[in-house]
């Protein structure tokens, strides 16, 4: 297997085979190669990031175009004392929450069905893939037709199996338009999870299997002490992987439910659109941006924290 | 199906059984959602919106889609102009996706291959750089990025939003690459080098073609977020000029005027290239995403 392949061939030997006489050993060469790639990032994610910051630091709204005062932190004081950014981070929090537990549970259930061999697997293995190849627009115009509170069909078909006895707004109710926007999160974001749970699973040696067996070991013991273990890592990728995608959902918050009803659905990543491209406020909205900026970065870092040990980048 | 049964041991018949409906679930809560967008987009407006809903279309229609092919037809002045911009967004996206899918090919493949093949100071630096910016949430830049095509007259240009998407895309592809380039043998190049090709025709000749699973499944990952993109395509474009596929597809789902069951093909259209992907490289994109999100 090729992911198996590349973690042999970690690339340890770059060193040992650096006097080789291939021009290995040219470092400006290697700058060279990444030059384009460089030029790209920096200019367009490093340098907005770090003008981001200016521009919050400062009055400036596309209203007032030519006023741009320096402020200093009063943004951000603005924000942190304004009941609609605690409502947005609960909301974030509630969404993500929900997402990532929702993902990961259903993502390993499928995985290990999907691990086992059964008449038909090959076709569920392929078909999974189907919601991930949905844009999030359409994802969220789909689940939109399938909610409608007038002809949709989770109302016709909770009614005609008797569960609900009228149709309902399932988006007009604050509680049940969470739900149904996690529901079509969940389900565009789940196949991820399970093609790489999956592949985790399959890199489990069998032996390891046969050995616990051997051992007396029940199913509940071979998942603690055999899978498990194996899982640990992936899991954690996977979790990360979702908070962040969650924390940054967008498209279908907008076709969805635009953040309603009231503020049911404002995330802190609607909030930041609509102060900045609704009241155009570009001041404060990237003060938004930023928070939400730096709720990822201490995310991210703890990614690094445990995935990366020191030193590991040099490999 | 009753010789299957009986080539199993009894014991293994029922859980064999068990893991077929687990299957068979699976297999509805994928499916079914998707398949009753694709349903709707063959309806009659009037037969999308019964009550209880017809679960198979009565009186299969195709003049949806063939409402896109015809824009100055009656159907396509109901609501907003959704509709006669359907198939020129779709363009749009193509050019967009398409060019975002070439470009990183070709400068994620060098810088891949810098990093696979030498040991220099500031590898580690480089690496978390890019890995770093693959973490910066798209509503972060979104403002600075606004303002700086503006200056530039951009707005409106399908170029500003290839250069946006590449900032997203050449993370993921460099490391994607990278990893690829290591499983390669050294000796490959070494031989080419011996027998006299310059690093170029190596490159060129030699290396790309051998890397050319991860170049393909590279080149699939950046279409597929350029082509999803909807944040940076509604805020940088305006105008049919650039506006790509998911702006118009919004469009519709946001306009209560529109008739659903052309939106639910609106829908449908933008699903096809992506999926297409997703079923013909099926076995490059699991490996992709697997060694995409791994470390090394």
């Amino acid at each position: 297997m090729l992911g198996q392949s590349i973690r042999d061939d970690d690339g340890r030997q770059g060193v040992r085979w650096n006097a080789s006489g291939v021009g290995y050993e040219r470092p400006y060469f290697a700058f060279l190669l990444n030059t384009p790639a460089l030029l790209i990032i920096v200019l367009l994610a490093g340098y907005p990031i770090a003008y981001s910051a200016w521009i919050s630091l400062h009055k400036f709204s596309l209203k007032r175009p030519r006023v741009f005062d320096f402020i200093g932190l009063s943004n951000y004081r603005q924000i942190l004392e304004s009941d609609e950014f605690w409502s947005a981070l609960w909301i974030t929090l509630a969404f993500t929450g929900l997402v990532v537990v929702i993902v990961v549970v259903l993502g390993l259930a499928i995985a290990l069905l999907l691990n086992r061999e059964f008449p038909g697997r090959d076709i569920v293995r392929t078909l999974i893939l189907l919601p991930w190849a949905i844009p999030p627009v359409v994802n969220g115009l789909m689940w939109q037709w399938i909610y409608d509170s007038k002809v949709g069909a989770l109302n016709g078909l909770l009614v005609s199996l008797g569960i609900i006895s009228e149709y309902r707004g399932w988006l007009s109710d604050p509680l049940s338009a969470l739900l149904a926007l996690v529901c079509a999160d969940v389900w565009n974001a789940m196949p991820l999870a399970v093609v790489l749970l999956l592949a985790a699973l399959q890199r489990i040696p069998v032996e390891l299997y046969d050995a616990a067996r051997v051992d007396g070991a029940g199913p509940l013991q071979l998942f603690g002490h055999v899978t498990f273990p194996w899982l640990a890592q992936p899991l954690l990728i996977v979790l990360i992987l979702q908070t962040l995608s969650a924390i940054r959902a967008f498209d279908v918050i907008y076709v969805l439910t635009a953040g309603g009803p009231g503020t049911a659905t404002t995330t802190l990543t609607w909030k930041t659109f609509l102060t900045t491209f609704d009241s155009l406020d570009f001041g404060l909205g990237n003060a938004y941006a930023y928070t939400i900026s730096l709720i990822t970065l201490a995310i991210a870092l703890v990614y690094f924290r445990i995935l990366y040990r020191r030193g590991d980048f040099e490999a | 199906m009753i010789a299957w049964w009986t080539s199993r041991e009894p014991s293994q018949r029922w859980s064999q059984l068990l893991l077929m409906l687990g299957g068979l679930l699976v297999t509805i809560y994928v499916i079914a959602p998707f398949s009753w967008l694709v349903l709707t987009s063959f309806m009659h407006e009037q037969d999308a919106l019964s009550v209880p809903p017809q679960w198979i279309p009565v009186r299969p229609t195709l003049s949806n889609y063939l409402t896109f092919f015809d824009p100055s037809g009656t159907r396509a002045v109901v609501g907003s102009r959704a509709a006669e911009q359907t198939l020129p967004s779709m363009l749009n996206s193509l050019i967009a996706a398409g060019s975002t899918a070439a470009l990183n090919v070709l400068i994620g493949a060098v810088a891949g291959y810098g990093l696979a093949r030498f040991a220099f100071r500031g590898r580690g630096t480089l690496l978390a750089v890019y890995l770093g910016s693959r973490m910066l949430p798209g509503i972060a830049l979104i403002v600075p990025l606004y303002l700086t095509v503006r200056t530039y007259g951009l707005l409106d240009h399908l170029s500003a939003l290839v250069i946006t998407y590449l900032t997203f895309t050449l993370p993921f592809t460099i490391w994607l690459l990278k990893n690829y380039f290591q499983a390669i043998p050294r000796s490959l190049e070494e031989a080419a080098l011996v027998d006299g090709c310059n690093w170029w025709q190596m490159f060129w000749h030699i290396l790309l073609p051998a890397a050319a699973p991860g170049l393909v499944a590279a080149g699939m990952f950046a279409f597929m977020t350029a082509w999803n993109d909807y944040l940076f395509a509604v805020i940088l474009t305006s105008t049919i000029a650039s506006k790509t596929m998911p702006v118009v597809v919004a469009g519709f789902a946001t306009d209560v005027t529109t008739e659903r069951t052309l939106m639910a093909a609106s829908g449908v259209l933008a699903v096809i290239p992506p999926l297409v992907f997703a079923f013909a490289f099926q076995r490059l994109i699991v490996q992709g995403l697997t060694s995409g999100a791994v470390k090394d």
